[in-house]
């Protein structure tokens, strides 16, 4: 029983007492929650835990412990930013945990207490919003004043046709923007959604794009869109280096499921291949691996002009290939201009390609494959 | 609604790798606006690895390798390969000896290229139009239904591999029989012409059940 108890409270759940109603009964009950019922984040599971004034004399506590802190570290507290408040703390408090959540921390209340949503009912126990009983109100409201603009864009569009002016299409950049992801419209709206529920919104989204004049309506679509940096794939290109003979070479390290390989690209050269100290015929009999290795240089039209020597450990035959290609063809950006390499990654040569062997699973023969079903 | 099963290790914004080196030697302003739209698109987005069978060589064509897949087996591809290698080298040998037997005014006529013969004779045996099994009120129906390109394809290559496999004397090799299929193929005539023949009239002779599709 002990140990029992014991075990469950290794698990990480939470104990709370509570009160069973009625005035008579005066013992209380120990309920036990696991962090997997929990709910994580959204507020709306009952009335408010966190009262507003309470969240205030959170902040002026804060506020205070970071002047009192940037006293004690000796710096101005007019400009003692949150950064320093962490190194403060990690320098005073040294924990050896290894779960960064679990070490001790100090952040502004509104990142640490989630928000949570104002109670929504008077007094006389009558809720404020229309849509309230429909469990997710915040979610349909959004999804009529989705609508309501999309009319309107209709309407718009008539009034237009009507008047005989032809629509001007401005294609806006798709590329640049994504949508909210659904745990971001969850925390906008401080409601639990479903797949369904972000699909559809989405969808509305979208068809609200597509029409014309739906640059009427680009601020409210901005609200739900985000900017994904382009700059994101600028890797810095090494510059060539220079052997003992003057010979200009450049080194790239490639992988493939298992293998590691690391290849050495020489300028100048004849096009011979070694790989480990073996000539690639050798070391590679089959054609289709061979192609593989000279797949970058057939792609900057560079076959005869460099010499290769790589080495590879690891992974079969042709992960390996696949890691000397990946090796050779980020060797080969150091020779190339810029657009060249854009061009490389576009098709392909540049990435690092991420699909492993899957894991075997409990209660499965494979990773995907099950057990022969019988009957009795 | 159904939720996928499927997934992959990639994210699913990474887009799919062009490996045509022509492609990119196109100047800017020869594209169309769909072709600019993408390559913009492509700027941004990350892109996936090229998978193992795929080259920019003028060797690797993305039917061969499809055609060589389906021939696989316990996944020996070296095999497979060698076999797909053979059967073009038979088709080869094959039509140079028509070539040199035949008189000067039909030798431009006979095409040489095993490539071009492969490609003509896998699109002459694709079925236009399918069977598709529809259950109503506990009889199956079989409904004629209108064919997507990829299934075409795998139709017509499953049915050669099939055929080069069951209906074979127990001596002859793999090759030998998948170029006397494909070249009886490329003229129009041998069994997996006549089987596609034959879908196209049983789907003509259940026309009446096409109105069962909804789709």
């Amino acid at each position: 029983m002990a140990a029992a108890v014991g075990r469950v409270l290794r698990l990480g759940g939470r104990w709370s007492a509570a009160v069973p109603g009625g005035p008579r009964a005066q013992t209380l009950r120990l309920i036990y929650t696991t962090t997997a019922v929990q709910r994580k984040n959204v507020g709306a599971s009952g009335p408010e835990k966190y009262t507003e004034e309470f969240i205030k004399k959170q902040i002026e506590e804060f506020n205070l412990g970071k002047r009192h802190l940037a006293n004690m570290m000796g710096e101005d507290p007019e400009t003692f930013t949150q950064e320093d408040i962490d190194r403060a703390i990690a320098y005073l408090f040294p924990s050896g945990l290894f779960d960064k959540q679990a070490r001790p921390m100090m952040k502004h209340p509104t990142e640490i207490f989630p928000e949570q949503r104002k109670i929504q009912w008077g007094e006389d126990g009558r809720p404020f919003h229309f849509l309230f009983y429909t469990g997710k109100q915040s979610y349909y409201s959004l999804m009529h004043e989705t609508y309501e603009k999309l009319l309107n864009v209709e309407k718009y569009q008539d009034q237009l046709t009507a008047q005989d002016f032809s629509p001007h299409k401005e294609k806006r950049n798709l590329a640049g923007s994504r949508w909210l992801t659904k745990i971001e419209l969850e925390e906008m709206l401080l409601e639990k959604l479903s797949d369904n529920d972000y699909s559809r919104f989405i969808q509305l989204l979208e068809k609200l794009m597509t029409l014309s004049c739906g640059d009427i309506q680009d601020k409210y679509i901005q609200k739900f869109s985000k900017e994904v940096p382009a700059q994101l794939q600028k890797v810095a290109i090494e510059p060539l280096q220079y052997d003992e003979r003057g010979v200009a070479f450049s080194t790239g390290k490639g992988a493939r499921k298992t293998a590691r390989a690391t290849a050495v690209v020489y300028d100048n050269g004849t096009g011979r291949i070694t790989v480990n100290g073996i000539d690639v015929l050798h070391y590679f009999p089959v054609l289709q691996d061979r192609e593989q290795l000279l797949f970058p240089f057939q792609f900057l039209n560079r076959i005869g002009k460099h010499d290769m020597v790589c080495t590879v450990s690891g992974g079969g035959r042709s992960a390996q290939a696949g890691a000397i290609r990946l090796a050779s063809a980020k060797a080969l950006r150091s020779f190339v201009t810029e657009k060249e390499v854009e061009f490389m990654r576009q098709a392909g040569l540049l990435t690092l390609d991420p699909r492993v062997k899957e894991r075997k699973k409990p209660g499965q023969e494979g990773a995907r494959r099950k057990f022969t079903w019988k009957k009795r | 609604r159904l939720t996928q099963v499927r997934w992959s290790r990639y994210n699913p914004s990474f887009l799919e790798p062009e490996v045509n080196k022509e492609l990119y030697q196109k100047p800017w302003e020869e594209l169309s606006e769909e072709e600019k739209e993408k390559l913009e698109l492509k700027a941004v987005r990350p892109i996936k690895a090229a998978p193992p069978t795929v080259s920019s060589s003028v060797f690797s064509d993305p039917m061969i390798s499809k055609f060589t897949n389906m021939m696989m087996k316990d996944g020996n591809k070296v095999l497979a390969r060698s076999l797909m290698a053979q059967t073009l080298e038979a088709i080869k040998r094959k039509q140079l000896e028509k070539y040199h037997k035949a008189p000067e005014d039909e030798k431009e006529t006979i095409e040489c290229n095993p490539y071009v013969i492969f490609h003509q004779a896998l699109k002459n045996c694709q079925p236009i139009i399918g069977l598709s099994s529809i259950t109503r009120g506990g009889k199956t129906y079989q409904v004629p239904v209108p064919l997507k390109d990829n299934r075409r394809r795998f139709l017509a290559m499953k049915w050669l591999i099939t055929e080069c496999r069951e209906n074979k004397h127990r001596r002859t090799l793999m090759p030998e029989k998948l170029s006397q299929e494909l070249l009886q193929a490329f003229n129009n005539e041998g069994p997996i012409i006549k089987k596609k023949h034959v879908l196209h009239k049983t789907a003509e002779a259940n026309r009446a059940y096409a109105h069962f599709r909804w789709w």
